[in-house]
């Protein structure tokens, strides 16, 4: 590699020990940043040297590092996953910025989503909503042939499109108000498009929006900044299909 | 899942959904009165009696003023208090603020992310409003042998000071930002979204906000022009 | 020590008898049964919850076993199956193409080089259908036609379009399926699951698997588990190389925990090396990002012909090229397998004729494609894959050549199980990648998936209750206060203890990396007896000097991700000397296992039936001693051995 379009960073990164301590940003500067890496590539850079100095590395979820597992997440300068569009902050790569950049790096904020230390949270809020209905009823053994119910391929495109969800949080943080909304309503769109996932589609919306306001996710104030953020592209549209379930199913619910 | 089997009201109305689906309903109603108002208040351009005879005709019905007045009371009060309960669950569902937070410029507009300031001034403005003309100055006259308000001649005095003019305006400006994202939030707060009609829906927003914003500014602007040339 | 005692054996797949055609039937009628009101008595710990892991812990719930999953991810939701790209088989024959479950079976077998038992790989076929059924019926949205039915496609060279696909995501819709699986169980507290908590030792008692010590990553508590067996559902080792397709956290700790208790760890060097990669960038390098091979249908691949040539790709006339594929494999040309296409590549790499700036990549070019099929056309066929490879490399692949190269992709070998799933160790069973049986040396193209949850959904419930009713484990209650469990957790916080407190000056990525070097070097795509016996050497030593000279960071209070990649390390250092120990005795090339030693005189693998139609099945024998190697003959009564022949 040559060294000469190599890149000196100023980085602000939330420090946090544990859940309770009270956090704050640390200045760091790093030298030599190619801007072949990735943006983690550079946070493993900043960490190398840091364990060098005998400093606690910083800490930040991530796995696959090929944008699908949803662990990574970040605020970068303010952005959720940072300014490139539909894409993860595992896939950022830094030729994103330049030479003497200030690159402020945070946590999801949410109240749902604490911060466990530095810049990894607590994203299990996510699991308790699907767990309230974010599944088809259908036990291993029930199915049968899988052409034997036909679905439209344009529903089955819609339901794609909102399966592509990662999980990653990237709605919550950019909302301004902290909302759920655009990644319940992608598992409760992608089930309510299939028949398989219709049968239960009335009660699963209730279920999930109700686990989803009891967890402390803000309200949606239709702005589409989820939207706007989110890696996989999921459109808010997905919202709207909710909305109405919901309402539909608010009003014609088998319950007692 | 089948289990919880929670019942209607509590699912139904204390939930995030809901409570946006009330804003809609009110907003759009809210919307509507709006429309009719302007249409009403557009006869003072075409003449000063036809105006008066208009108000006259709406507070003679006495039944029918009261209903309407009661329901838009209700309508406003249901719409600001739910507003308020929003934006506090809204601010406590992220109690440590960002560092830096950037807006992406794909997703939120300026009408957008000001809604609980707009909707602040048009609050502002309505309590205003009301004191500087339903309750405002008493003038009578007298058109076709019927005596009634001449609240003509009180909305021009008002406009007729640059500040009350101004004022005004501003309100109406808010207020236009206001429904322009309200106007197509409402729709998709009820689920209304398709990708044929959507961008409509939006487009619809904008005009409607566009002529209510324009529609009274312009009431505004004539009746400051009326107040200097007089 | 105990060396000169043990005896190599021979081990017993425990294969029932029978046409093959109906062994697994009439073995599921064989098996014994759990009273349904027994059911919940018996408590299986799964650790994992990839496809394996997750397919495995729904079902045994909703069968009534009291289930307890562990990850070490935040959620279920992140394990590596996400990553699978391509799709998965099955012998629908829906598109009417000639497949059948004999064929899938026949083309697994072959592909895997006859190094796989063959029952094992018919009832994979069996199942595969099941699966495609269970999925649809969870809501994965696979591809479909205007008709409503399902799509199928032809992957991985297959002659018949067997394979089922969720757009290019096909890991994440399956993975995603089992998971809200497990969280269906979840929700009715029957599965209990453990996020962030990895299992860092295997407990036996009385010579069966009765639980494992978990240590919970957020807040470094070592926590006993008990019950009364232990699935291992966790993946492959690749990182064993340290650059891989695999995630950052996949690691071989639980199978190797496993192994150092007794399980039998088998082929360790049977590694898929995958030909369309994109190339290593430089030193910060953390991992490598596969681009799906169909681009292979399309791309030429080539290199100068002169060594050393800078000129940028353009300005090297087409007599200037070699088109080595093409050139070396007529008949099969740009689509040869991907082990071979992977060590063409090397070869051109080694001969200095490697192109971009690293000189450690080939071109894979779609100008001619361009110029025959029109831009759109390629822009729709590879539109996607062309995004994903200019966000990465910030070139256009429409207008310059992709730089691609070959990476390590997935582990045939693993914890070696019998019919059953079950290891070496009663009560211990062994799911998906994680153990070894289905592949051979070498995995086609979109059968991982298949296997993965061919084992949970359809295999593990039925045998698992059979080792309940045959070995019954219930009747020895064992709670987490046998003293097995206190040791296991003495020797657990111990090795923890021992990390932190080495307090050297080499950061574990140091090693992992000088780790990954050896073992791309020596084991890497073709391996030579020097070469083992060097990677062997170099192995032992880099190990000595980890145990001296390592620097762990922190404390073993809260979150410390320095000290779980320390632990995982240590073990990838030992597994990384097995793997290379087992291409060192395997003296013949076969699928992912090439030896220079070993080939026809046309530069192909040569198999050697005679002495090595077997899976080497390797046994710990203490830290310093060498493992033994313990054989299963394989046999292939069904499927007749043949040369495998590209040309």
């Amino acid at each position: 590699m040559s060294d000469t379009n190599t890149m000196t960073l100023n980085l602000k990164i939330w420090r946090q020990a544990s859940t309770k301590d009270k956090g704050q940003i640390v200045d760091y500067v790093l030298e030599g940043v190619s801007p072949d890496m990735s943006f983690l590539e550079m946070i493993d850079m900043l960490n190398e040297q840091l364990v060098a100095k005998n400093d606690d590395p910083i800490a930040f979820d991530h796995d696959c590092r090929e944008g699908i597992c949803g662990m990574c997440s970040l605020m970068i300068n303010g952005q959720a996953h940072g300014p490139e569009k539909a894409t993860t902050t595992c896939q950022l790569h830094m030729r994103s910025f330049k030479d003497g950049d200030t690159i402020a790096i945070e946590p999801w904020r949410a109240r749902a989503f604490p911060v466990l230390k530095d810049l990894m949270v607590d994203r299990s809020a996510f699991d308790k909503i699907i767990e309230a209905g974010g599944f088809v009823n259908v036990n291993t053994g029930n199915a049968q042939d899988a052409n034997s119910i036909l679905i439209p391929k344009e529903n089955a495109d819609l339901a794609m499109d909102a399966a592509a969800c990662i999980g990653c949080g990237a709605c919550v943080a950019s909302c301004k108000n902290a909302s759920a909304m655009l990644f319940v309503s992608a598992k409760i769109s992608q089930l309510a498009l299939l028949p398989q996932g219709e049968v239960e589609a009335d009660q699963r919306a209730l279920s999930m929006v109700e686990k989803m306001d009891e967890l402390g996710f803000g309200n949606c104030t239709n702005e589409a900044e989820c939207e706007a953020s989110c890696p996989k592209d999921i459109s808010i549209s997905n919202i709207a299909r909710m909305n109405r379930g919901f309402l539909k199913a608010a009003v014609s619910a088998k319950t007692k | 899942m089948s289990s919880s089997t929670q019942s209607f009201s509590r699912s139904y109305f204390l939930s995030s959904v809901v409570k946006k689906q009330i804003m809609a309903v009110t907003g759009l109603l809210l919307c509507g009165f709006l429309l009719g108002h302007l249409a009403g208040n557009l006869l003072i351009i075409i003449s000063p009696d036809a105006f008066n005879q208009y108000g006259h005709a709406l507070v003679s019905n006495k039944p029918l003023l009261y209903t309407a007045e009661a329901g838009l009371i209700v309508l406003f009060l249901v719409h600001l208090c739910m507003a308020a309960k929003l934006t506090v669950e809204n601010n406590t569902a992220r109690p440590q603020k960002y560092y830096i937070k950037q807006k992406t410029g794909r997703g939120a507009t300026f009408a957008s992310s000001t809604m609980p300031y707009t909707g602040l001034i048009i609050l502002i403005f309505l309590i205003t409003h009301l004191n500087s003309f339903k309750y405002g100055t008493i003038y009578m006259t007298t058109i076709d042998g019927v005596e009634m308000r001449d609240l003509y001649r009180t909305v021009m005095e008002f406009f007729a000071q640059p500040l009350g003019a101004a004022w005004y305006a501003f309100a109406m400006i808010a207020m236009a930002i206001h429904v322009s994202h309200g106007f197509w939030s409402a729709f998709q707060s009820f689920g209304f979204s398709h990708s044929k009609y959507t961008p409509l829906l939006r487009k619809a927003g904008i005009a409607y906000a566009i002529l209510v914003g324009a529609g009274f500014t312009a009431l505004a602007l004539y009746g400051y022009i009326q107040g200097v040339q007089a | 020590m105990s060396s000169e005692t043990k005896q190599p054996k021979k081990l017993d797949g425990k294969v029932p008898e029978g046409d093959i055609r109906t062994k697994w039937e009439n073995y599921k009628f064989d098996m014994k049964l759990v009273n349904p009101s027994n059911k919940r008595k018996f408590k299986v710990i799964v650790v994992g919850t990839g496809l394996a892991g997750a397919s495995a812990s729904a079902t045994l719930s909703e069968l009534g076993y009291e289930v307890e999953a562990f990850c070490i991810s935040d959620s279920p939701r992140r394990a590596h199956s996400i990553a699978a790209q391509g799709g998965i088989n099955a012998a629908k024959n829906y598109p009417n193409d000639g497949d059948s479950v004999w064929r899938l079976f026949y083309d697994t077998v072959k592909g895997g080089d006859f190094r796989a038992r063959e029952a094992n790989v018919y009832r994979l076929a069996q199942v595969s259908n099941n699966i495609i059924d269970q999925c649809a019926a969870q809501g994965v949205p696979f591809a479909r036609e205007y008709g409503g039915t399902l799509s199928n496609r032809s992957f991985g060279g297959a002659q018949v379009s067997r394979t089922f696909y969720a757009r290019g995501q096909t890991g994440q819709q399956l993975l995603l399926g089992a998971y809200s699986a497990l969280m269906k169980e979840s929700s009715k507290g029957k599965v209990k699951i453990h996020t962030r908590s990895e299992m860092v030792e295997l407990v036996m008692v009385n010579g069966k698997a009765r639980g494992i010590i978990t240590r919970n990553i957020v807040t470094g508590e070592f926590t006993k588990h008990s019950a009364d067996a232990v699935l291992l559902c966790t993946g492959g080792y690749g990182n064993v190389f340290f650059l891989s397709t695999n995630a950052m956290n996949s690691n071989g700790s639980a199978a190797w925990k496993a192994y150092k208790k007794g399980a039998y760890f088998a082929n360790p060097c049977y590694t898929q090396i995958h030909p369309t990669c994109i190339p290593v960038h430089g030193e910060s390098q953390s991992k490598l990002t596969l681009m799906s091979e169909s681009l292979r249908n399309d791309g030429r691949v080539w290199v100068p012909k002169k060594e050393g040539d800078k000129r940028p790709p353009h300005e090297i006339p087409d007599e200037e090229r070699d088109y080595y594929l093409e050139r070396v494999y007529p008949s099969f040309g740009n689509l040869a397998p991907r082990d071979v296409s992977s060590r063409q590549a090397k070869y051109r790499v080694d001969e200095g004729k490697g192109v971009g700036k690293t000189g450690v990549a080939v071109y894979l070019d779609f100008r001619d494609a361009i110029k025959r099929d029109g831009l759109e056309a390629i822009k729709d066929r590879y539109g996607n894959l062309f995004d994903m490879y200019q966000r990465i490399t910030d070139e256009n692949p429409y207008e310059v050549p992709m730089r691609i190269y070959p990476a390590v992709h997935y582990t045939m070998g693993g914890l070696w199980v019998d019919y059953n799933l079950m290891t070496g160790i009663p009560g211990c069973f062994a799911l998906g990648e994680a153990n070894f049986s289905d592949h051979g040396a070498n995995r086609l193209g979109a059968s991982a998936l298949m296997q993965g949850l061919a084992d949970g959904y359809f295999v593990i419930p039925y045998t698992l209750g059979n080792y309940f009713v045959t070995a019954k484990p219930n009747e020895e209650k064992v709670t987490t206060d046998h003293p097995e469990f206190e040791k296991a957790l003495a020797d657990a916080k111990g090795r923890f203890s021992k990390l932190l407190g080495i307090g050297g000056k080499r950061s574990v990525d140091s090693f992992h990396k000088a780790l990954g070097q050896i073992m791309w070097e020596y084991v890497g795509m073709s391996r030579t007896e020097a070469g083992l016996k060097t990677a062997i050497k170099e192995i032992q030593a880099l190990r000595k000097e980890f145990w001296k000279d390592v620097r762990v960071t922190g404390s073993d209070a809260g979150i410390n991700v320095e000290l779980e990649k320390a632990n995982r390390v240590a073990d990838f250092i030992e597994l990384g000397e097995l793997m290379a120990r087992d291409a060192l005795t395997r003296q013949e090339s076969c699928g992912g296992h090439f030896r220079d030693e070993m080939q026809t005189p046309d530069g192909e693998a040569l198999r050697d039936d005679e002495k090595f139609c077997h899976a080497a099945a390797w046994e710990w024998n203490g830290d310093d001693a060498e493992p033994i190697r313990n054989i299963e003959e394989l046999s292939f009564e069904n499927v007749h051995l043949a040369t495998r022949s590209y040309k």
